[in-house]
């Protein structure tokens, strides 16, 4: 049985990290593609047990080929280690070409009084061009893993200094959960990833790309606990340098009870997600069992 | 004080959807959480802070204030006796 978990921490340790934000400065980021396509994926498929998730991924999810499927394995993680080393370029002060779509719905929703919530997942590449959708009358809280390596933390630090962005860390006792929950009273924007169950073991079941699939109860709950609107924000790399941000509202009916709120608001969200990750196939980095009936 | 532990319960039972637990085996000594209680989780608090807000018009947001708060009903209801707004 594979993980049932992803660390979700970035890989490798701080010296390698500074060391590759060192030589983004100076180097053409389509070298380091090349590099690590050639010479790195080669061998962490053949160490690491993500080539058999993403391979059953690409099989039973999508319903390709074996030989289709072992190839878009190989292309996956080579997006995936590419998707690392854009957020190293960007710490290292690269700038990507951001598309938009919906950008106004965003921006309805930012010159309200009210807070709202924007829920992402861990497809494309979330943070390269997520935190451009911030405003200045609003602050953005963006909830990261507490895990994460120093120097990524660091260098998010060094990067959101003087703006209008703050980091909420996950905590072991959960109090990340009230963090969230004042931001919102205080009319701001937060914004989670809703696709992995990380701390509380509350979930809640759904259909995603044709089998049952466990999703956190919490994002969904405290999105809907104050009556707030919702956004799905994902961000899909489409060229070396370009990106694309998907903006998306996600209705529930405010008047419902609090179950059926959830239940609504939940579905919503995983409809927009199986819409993304069938668009973009080989962007979906959840490398543990996503789904538990085959 | 038993007419707002009352209170709570049903209010709380509702909004945490505890169909399985009756209104007699809710006791209000009972520790929300771990076991032996009730068997809340953080998610379950944050239910319980917004009910507190809307129903009794107590703002709640310190974490570390929340651990004393929150370890019973009862402890609860004191609290909402001492601050309520409504």
């Amino acid at each position: 049985m594979a993980a049932q978990k992803w660390a979700g921490t970035t890989y490798g340790n701080n010296w390698m990290h500074k060391w590759l934000i060192r030589m983004l400065r100076y180097m053409d980021i389509r070298v380091l593609y090349v590099f690590t396509a050639v010479f790195v994926i080669p061998v962490c498929l053949l160490l690491n047990p993500s080539r058999g998730i993403a391979y059953r991924y690409f099989r039973q999810r999508m319903g390709y080929g074996r030989l289709k499927s072992t190839w878009k394995t190989y292309v996956n993680h080579c997006l995936f280690a590419q998707v690392v080393i854009d957020k190293f370029a960007m710490y290292a002060g690269r700038k990507f070409d951001i598309e938009i779509e919906n950008y106004d719905m965003f921006l309805d929703l930012a010159a309200q009084r009210e807070g709202f919530v924007q829920l992402s997942a861990h497809i494309g590449n979330y943070e390269i061009a997520g935190y451009t959708l911030v405003v200045e009358n609003k602050r953005f809280n963006a909830l990261v893993f507490a895990g994460e390596k120093a120097s990524v933390m660091e260098n998010r630090d060094k990067m959101f200094a003087g703006t209008n962005i703050s980091m909420i860390t996950t905590k072991p006792d959960m109090s990340h959960l009230f963090e969230i929950d004042s931001a919102l009273a205080e009319g701001e924007i937060v914004s989670m990833p809703a696709d992995r169950i990380n701390g509380s073991p509350k979930y809640i079941e759904h259909d995603f790309l044709g089998a049952k699939a466990k999703f956190p109860l919490g994002p969904f709950s405290v999105a809907t606990m104050r009556g707030l609107d919702v956004l799905a924000v994902n961000v899909m790399k489409t060229s070396p340098k370009g990106y694309k941000i998907y903006v998306a509202p996600l209705r529930y009916d405010k008047a419902a009870t609090r179950q059926e709120q959830i239940r609504q608001l939940s579905e919503a969200y995983v409809a927009e997600l199986e819409k993304r990750v069938r668009q973009y196939p080989t962007q979906w980095y959840n490398y543990f069992e996503f789904w538990y009936l085959d | 004080m038993e007419q707002l532990i009352n209170d709570l319960k049903l209010q709380i039972k509702e909004a945490l959807n505890l169909e399985e637990l009756s209104m007699e085996d809710f006791d209000e000594n009972a520790p929300l959480f771990g076991e032996g209680g009730i068997g809340l989780d953080s998610i379950d608090v944050l239910e319980i802070i917004v009910l507190l807000e809307k129903k009794y018009g107590i703002r709640l947001s310190n974490p570390k204030e929340g651990k004393a708060i929150f370890q019973s009903i009862k402890t609860i209801a004191e609290y909402v006796q001492a601050n309520r707004k409504k």
